[in-house]
């Protein structure tokens, strides 16, 4: 049995956790079960509820937006085979009854497996239509909330699996671009007569935002691509743009009183005076970071004859987009572009929008060239064109009262619009809100009369994108960072501090005392200390505490607990897996991952100046799935928010000293 | 004309002598289980075994290494049943999977080089190899595993 699911698969399990989905309410035989991404979805059946019924994965929502659906849609089609059966055996439809992949008459001793159901002519009657009611209570689950084995992962081990750069089709070359060293200039060729006499090289356009060399090898188009000679306008507003620069710009703005402040969430009666003299106040900085993913940007296309119609193969986080870029730069519909969904190797966020440069060139270079092109950035191509996490600069404002309880707190956050750079036909400039810097900022779970989160929007200075995490990364970072700080101001200290502000939200101190009680919290080896946050992820929540220690110059991370209640896991093995890569994926953020730029162009080339966490950071981790019987959700972003200022807040408990930027400042 | 001895057969590529074994792997020989993720020998994504040791096929040229046995992933075993591949199996370790052709081969040839390494010792050689969705830990215990079962 072949189910086709719609999320596209980045590492995170969707190509198991889904169709266990629907494998459960169809009650299939699991051992059977072979799973396919959707490519082209046309008929739009496969999209995701929850991000405007396109196929679009990101943001943790698959998961939580295909459960009821694809529960819906496993025991529509088991009722369906039901019909079928009891028109096949000619006995009435309640009669008919399945299990594993078989169905059954009872009465008659008769069964019939799925397969052998699905040949028969569907006879022409109503589909009886399945309600929610009918679907198996949960008591009765035997996949759902099981470790079953990942589908995916005998292939991974023998190096079996496909993604997009491993494709090899007839008569296909490789390509290779010189780009602008600054977004948005075009190139003139001086001269490609150097790259043309190369062994292997076939080629030499130039396209609007670079210079193509298409060769018989990748190795070949590299060795052209160094050869050439080329200048660009040099016109770019972005010439000027500096990373240093910009956290001062963002600095300056955060402070300025009479900023232009967008209102993200507001509660009380906004009464507060922040001037007053007793306001505490604090300033977070968080800096740019890059995605990193494993498998450097690339795209197969091959265009078609006539020109009107391409097969693609693309790692890509939404099929849908990547079928509308395709059809919008060939002038067609559709309904000519064959889409391959391919495994990516590793996103977070990178490959999202990426297609409309990367797969609009891959399609120019093979409609000029006659044939299928695969094109591939190197890996310095992809640190140096990275779409990086804004930049972040936040100022807290906050009053406490006599007794101690946080009354108001104003968190302003000074960034760029990373919503606008990615999804401009969505951009509304009269609202100017900004999910993807903003989200988390509300502080939902907090008890605080007056409370208000701003947006500071400053003008871009580089491409950007959404980063594992999202909004939550940094202003959880700031948040919970200067929780800590209130804490010692009211004389109290972060556990008790937090669960007061927690006494309305049940979830949130369930992972929050879950935690405290796992990690024994405060009672760190001698030489080392915790640090504990609270920092959810939209309808998920989690708690973490790190132990750390300084060895020298060198900060280590011995050991992290982190409780999370997800409402429930549909695949608990693989929720684990992406709690603990997110927490490792906060850490790295604390440890040495910054992207600067200097005069427009990224400053960072590759893993020796741009280095992701390596095994020996590596902490003990430990994770504790709370299930709270809540709707499920998903578990990409939960690890990360949490991580960095659970980290912080250990440094400061250690050193009195609290590391109020990420990365952390060198210490000296 | 390079004569390369590659999962126990001899082929001639017709590829100029400097070129990397990885691009003589990918794209010559189709062998496309080692990966590409850096091209500086920063990442580990394209580890090969050079006479049973860990090496980055991205650093090596095809013309240095004729006469040498060179392994791939798709030569570690005949049915992908290596100790190091069950235990990748039994541990569940691959997320994305983009990395974990190289981390196998460089797990392999520390359990062949020493069959029951200590965890620092783990530690130390896999921090060579990078993987970006963090499946450090389960690594770890699949080594531990395979080291265990054999």
């Amino acid at each position: 049995m072949t189910i086709m699911y719609g999320g596209a698969e980045m590492g995170q399990g969707a190509n198991t956790a889904l169709p266990m989905i629907v494998a459960e309410e169809l009650d299939a035989d699991w051992s059977t079960v072979s799973t396919e991404q959707v490519g082209n979805d046309l008929d739009g059946v496969y999209g995701n509820p929850s991000i405007g019924g396109i196929l679009y994965t990101a943001g943790s929502y698959t998961v939580e937006g295909y459960f009821n659906g694809l529960r819906q849609a496993g025991a529509q089609a088991r009722q369906i085979l039901r019909q079928m059966a009891a028109a096949h055996w000619n006995v009435p439809v309640p009669e008919v009854t399945t299990r594993q992949g078989t169905l059954l008459h009872n009465a008659t001793g008769r069964t019939m497996r799925y397969g052998e159901v699905a040949t028969l002519v569907q006879p022409d009657m109503p589909v009886e239509a399945v309600a929610d009611e009918d679907l198996k209570p949960r008591s009765e689950w035997t996949i759902i909330g099981t470790d079953v084995d990942r589908l995916d992962i005998p292939d991974k081990t023998t190096g079996a699996t496909r993604y997009s750069i491993d494709v090899d089709v007839p008569d296909m070359v490789y390509a290779v671009q010189l780009l602008a060293p600054v977004e948005g200039e075009a190139p003139t060729i001086n001269s490609d007569a150097a790259a043309r006499v190369i062994d292997g090289v076939l080629d030499v356009m130039a396209l609007p935002n670079s210079v193509a060399v298409l060769a018989r090898s990748f190795w070949a188009a590299v060795a052209g691509r160094e050869a050439l000679d080329v200048s660009w306008t040099e016109t770019s507003p972005f010439r000027t743009a500096d990373s240093e620069a910009e956290l001062q710009n963002l600095t300056t703005a955060a402070d300025d009183p009479n900023a232009d402040a967008v209102v993200w969430e507001s509660r009380g009666d906004g009464g507060e005076d922040y001037s007053a003299g007793n306001v505490i106040t604090a300033h977070y900085t968080t800096e740019h970071v890059y995605h990193a993913q494993m498998e450097p940007l690339n795209v197969v296309a091959s265009v078609d004859e006539d020109g009107l119609g391409a097969e693609i193969w693309i790692g890509t986080q939404s099929q849908t987009v990547s079928v509308a870029i395709a059809a919008a730069v060939l002038g067609t519909t559709p309904d000519r572009i064959r889409l391959n969904a391919m495994q990516m190797g590793g996103a977070f966020g990178r490959r999202t929008w990426f297609a409309r440069e990367m797969l609009r060139d891959a399609l120019i270079l093979s409609r000029a060239a006659g044939r299928p092109v695969k094109l591939v950035w190197t890996r310095e191509d992809d640190v140096k064109q990275g779409w990086l996490r804004a930049a972040t600069v936040q100022r807290f404002d906050a009053i406490l009262g006599e007794n101690g309880a946080l009354e108001a707190l104003r968190h302003r956050v000074a960034a760029p619009s990373t919503f606008q750079f990615v999804q401009p036909d969505r951009w509304n400039p009269e609202v100017r809100t900004d999910p993807l810097i903003m989200e988390g900022s509300e502080s939902r779970d907090y008890d605080i009369p007056e409370f208000r989160a701003e947006h500071i929007q400053a003008p871009r200075v580089s491409r950007l994108s959404a980063w594992r995490g999202i909004g939550w990364g940094p202003v959880c970072f700031g948040r919970e960072c200067f929780i800590d700080e209130l804490a010692e101001q009211a004389g109290s200290d972060p556990v008790s501090f937090r669960r007061r502000l927690l006494s309305n939200s049940p979830r949130g101190l369930g992972v929050f005392d879950a935690v405290v009680a796992m990690s024994d919290f405060g009672n760190a080896p001698e030489g080392r200390a915790h640090g504990i946050a609270f920092a959810g992820y939209k309808s998920s929540y989690a708690s973490g505490v790190a132990e750390v220690s300084y060895e020298g110059e060198r900060l280590r991370v011995h050991r992290f607990w982190a409780a999370v209640d997800p409402g429930l896991a549909i695949h608990p093995q693989s929720y684990l897996s992406q709690v603990e890569g997110g927490i490792l994926f906060g850490l790295s953020s604390v440890l040495a991952e910054r992207s600067s730029f200097t005069a427009g162009q990224i400053d960072q080339n590759n893993f020796y100046d741009y280095e992701p966490i390596r095994m020996y950071d590596v902490p003990e981790i430990e994770v504790q799935i709370i299930d709270s019987d809540n709707p499920p959700s998903g578990g990409g972003e939960i690890g990360v928010p949490m991580a960095a200022p659970a980290i912080a807040n250990a440094v400061r408990a250690l050193t009195g000293a609290a590391p109020n930027r990420l990365p952390f400042p060198r210490r000296t | 004309m390079v004569n390369l001895n590659v999962n126990g057969r001899t082929v001639e590529i017709d590829i100029s002598p400097d070129t990397p074994l990885l691009w003589a792997l990918r794209d010559e020989l189709k062998l496309t289980g080692t990966r590409y993720g850096c091209g500086a020998g920063m990442c580990g994504a394209c580890t090969v075994h050079l006479n049973g040791e860990a090496m980055f096929s991205c650093q090596l040229r095809v013309g240095d290494i004729e006469g040498d046995t060179i392994t791939t992933i798709e030569g570690l075993s005949p049915e992908g049943d290596h100790p190091v591949q069950k235990a990748w199996i039994a541990e569940q370790v691959p997320q994305c999977g983009y990395c974990q052709s190289g981390q196998i081969m460089r797990a392999a040839a520390l359990l062949s080089r020493s069959p029951q390494p200590s965890r620092d010792e783990i530690v130390d050689e896999m921090s060579a190899n990078l993987c970006r969705c963090a499946t450090y830990s389960r690594i770890i215990r699949a080594i531990e595993r395979a080291a265990q079962e054999g």
